[in-house]
């Protein structure tokens, strides 16, 4: 069933490319060569990954009984990983990046907030403010080549509910950096941004300073319902501006459902996206 | 120890309070999802709310088997008297 639903999806992105909506599309900076080296980078980051996971950090858990101790040095072995791979792709050109402002993460509470236009944006966010947790999607505790990565490293899982809003809460406390996709899945392109409620809801409760990040990626590309191997015509650019702090203090004379609910719609027009009907 | 009627007057006010709702909204039979428009987010608000004036930990998982404001009086009833 998934097959039949990709496949058709992969259509649609063929039938796009080949329309003549868009003007005659040249393949250029070394089209095939991006598109073999993309899949062999992540073939690569997908075993070191799996390698870091089920060797390099059990044996930093074997060295280091210290909880803290050791999901800070587990998370700087992983933000090694993802700025090597980082380096390791604008370095072979396959891809561009700037990034502005990034001496401002990682303060101690920071709850950092970005959008997701990408699969990678967790890569530029860990790999240079690599102190910090995350709130991971649950399905990476049980998937085989990053459980043991995420498991060592103490991020956060978006599931259940109640458990990843009172963990989040108390890192932030313990003056730990947290990085939150507000909008819990990659943005779908065209579309308006969904913002769940759970990130205003934790910078509310334990958060000593919010900094959004906005993240662009031109032409689009890794996106969601896009396969690895739809690369762009040209060379993608990912731009990360790192934002003003946002002044928590004016949402705290309301109770925290409605302060949540008034912060998400603040991110949502910071993020230019709308929020769901119902709120 | 509270009577029924003073958890459900608690509950009601805190209800009010929270989620600016209308109190004649707040029935017994309410459902939160649907009547009340209070999502898990919302739901961990106010069990942590409850929780403080209570001075009883609802748990997570004795929560999820609520569904009505009926349910949430009988959950902290039944702890308070444990």
């Amino acid at each position: 069933m998934m097959r039949g639903r990709t496949d058709r999806l992969h259509a649609e992105a063929s039938d796009y490319f080949a329309s003549g909506k868009s003007p005659a599309v040249r393949r250029t900076d070394y089209y095939w060569l991006r598109l073999v080296g993309t899949g062999l980078w992540f073939l690569v980051f997908g075993l070191v990954t799996f390698v870091l996971g089920f060797v390099v950090l059990p044996v930093i858990r074997l060295v280091t009984p210290d909880r803290l101790r050791r999901q800070h040095r587990s998370r700087a072995v992983l933000g090694a990983g993802m700025r090597v791979f980082i380096h390791g792709v604008s370095d072979l050109r396959f891809v561009e990046y700037e990034f502005i402002g990034r001496e401002r993460l990682g303060r101690p509470g920071q709850l950092i907030v970005a959008n997701h236009p990408t699969l990678i944006d967790v890569c530029f966010l860990l790999g240079f403010a690599p102190t910090a947790t995350c709130i991971v999607k649950a399905g990476h505790f049980r998937n085989l080549i990053t459980r043991g990565a995420v498991i060592g490293a103490g991020y956060i899982p978006n599931a259940p509910t109640e458990e990843m809003i009172h963990t989040a809460e108390a890192a932030l406390r313990q003056g730990e950096t947290l990085l939150m996709f507000p909008e819990g899945t990659r943005t779908v392109p065209g579309k308006p941004l969904n913002m769940q409620r759970g990130a205003a809801n934790v910078a509310l409760r334990a958060a000593r300073v919010l900094t959004p990040v906005y993240i662009s990626c031109e032409p689009s590309t890794l996106s969601k319902n896009l396969p690895w191997y739809r690369i762009p015509p040209r060379r993608p650019k990912w731009t990360l501006r790192v934002g003003e702090d946002i002044d928590l203090g004016a949402y705290r004379d309301a109770p925290l459902p409605i302060a949540s609910r008034r912060l998400n719609s603040d991110l949502a027009g910071l993020f230019g996206g709308a929020i769901p009907m119902r709120d | 120890m509270k009577s029924r009627q003073e958890i459900y007057d608690i509950v009601r006010k805190t209800l009010v309070e929270l989620f600016e709702l209308e109190a004649p909204a707040v029935v017994p039979e309410a459902s939160f999802n649907d009547d009340l428009e209070i999502d898990s987010i919302d739901a961990v608000d106010l069990i942590d709310h409850l929780s403080r004036i209570f001075e009883r930990r609802v748990t997570p998982r004795e929560f999820r088997s609520v569904r009505t404001v009926n349910d949430l009086i009988d959950c902290i009833d039944r702890l308070q008297t444990q």
